[in-house]
């Protein structure tokens, strides 16, 4: 193997750890606001280390700025969508968790 | 050539349907939207991990316009959430 | 239209954009640059119809500087929450912040309020006017300090001036 492999094999094992982390916090956390922080905060950089790992394999430059726009794109994506997820929420009275409360 | 990336793909695929199956339980409507997330994040990584497994360009294509919707539909709700916020603002000013 | 330098600059710069655009999309195809310029100028003649330029404003430091800021951040804040959603002992402290912003009214407090739920520990809830409700992980964390550093990253970037609150 390459160092150029092993660091693309670290890379995306990394980002799949953070997919694991924000599904966890999914299933653990108590309420709609932390599930929030969770998948927006863990996910998001879970697909930056994939898109860093893949970028090392990349076939070609044009290749690697696509992905790089992928990556831009789903950040966005998951910024604005995460933000009104959140407001909406709060719209409608969703009271968050505190920690004295039961899960 | 790369056993790894079908193993994440796999992986992040078995992540995603968990994570779907505790979002379809709710308990409030607002925790069945982030399913929009997930694909988001998840769904475009899967993609992206399927395309280099198999050196299919398609699917990078794919993924590019997943997150090209989904960034183009949280900024058309954004505009209107803000726009809201805006009226409701000068609706208290008067 | 009046053609004036801004125009032409902003032509120049939206051609070069869309033209990087369409070689990452294309892969890089030779064969495809017939199709390619034609679709470049449609775009760039929309483009300049649909949001004309204005005198720009945006410093290209301060975008550097608030990339940098916002991908360090993102990377806190990704390894918090990985390790509060891993550890074994559940230590959750929610609570809800009102922070009143700075920024003028505009794009730039909607951007803040959109980029701090990426920043460690927060969440925004709701920007009502001024008024940013942020929801936190950890009540005891600094996150007014934390908040201002952004603000102050995307009024730079923006070529914003804070106000007083």
């Amino acid at each position: 193997m390459t160092t150029t492999e092993i660091a693309s094999f670290i890379l995306l094992l990394t980002g799949a750890v953070f997919f694991f982390a924000g599904t966890v916090g999914l299933l653990r956390f108590p309420d709609v606001y932390t599930r929030l922080h969770a998948l927006a905060k863990a996910d998001n950089l879970g697909l930056g280390f994939i898109m860093l790992g893949l970028l090392l394999q990349a076939p070609s430059p044009a290749t690697a700025l696509k992905l790089v726009l992928i990556w831009l794109l789903a950040l966005a994506a998951s910024a604005t969508v995460g933000f009104l997820i959140a407001r909406r929420a709060r719209q409608n009275g969703i009271v968050p968790w505190q920690s004295g409360d039961r899960r | 050539m790369n056993t790894l990336l079908p193993i994440l793909a796999v992986f992040l695929l078995g992540n995603l349907l968990v994570a779907l199956l505790r979002v379809a339980r709710g308990p409030t409507p607002a925790d069945r939207l982030l399913a929009a997330l997930l694909f988001g994040t998840t769904g475009v990584a899967i993609l992206l991990l399927l395309a280099f497994a198999t050196a299919s360009a398609a699917l990078l294509d794919a993924a590019l316009v997943f997150a090209l919707l989904a960034a183009i539909s949280g900024a058309a709700f954004a505009q209107r959430a803000w726009r809201e916020e805006q009226a409701e603002a000068a609706h208290d000013d008067d | 239209m009046k053609l004036s330098v801004a125009a032409v600059r902003a032509f120049l710069w939206r051609s070069a954009l869309l033209a990087a655009l369409w070689w990452a999309l294309t892969d890089g195809r030779a064969d495809s640059w017939g199709v390619g310029s034609v679709s470049i100028l449609a775009a760039v003649s929309l483009s300049l119809r649909l949001l004309p330029p204005v005198p720009t404003t945006v410093s290209r430091i301060g975008l550097l500087r608030f990339a940098v800021f916002f991908f360090v951040q993102s990377l806190r804040g990704g390894i918090q929450v990985a390790w509060l959603a891993l550890r074994p002992r559940f230590s959750l402290r929610p609570a809800i912040h009102e922070i009143p912003l700075r920024l003028p009214e505009g794009i730039g407090r909607v951007l803040l309020a959109n980029t701090l739920s990426l920043l460690p520990g927060t969440l925004s809830v709701g920007l009502e006017g001024r008024r940013l409700c942020l929801h936190v992980l950890d009540a005891a964390a600094p996150t007014e300090v934390e908040v201002r550093r952004a603000e102050t990253r995307v009024a730079h970037m923006l070529g914003l001036k804070l106000e007083e609150t």
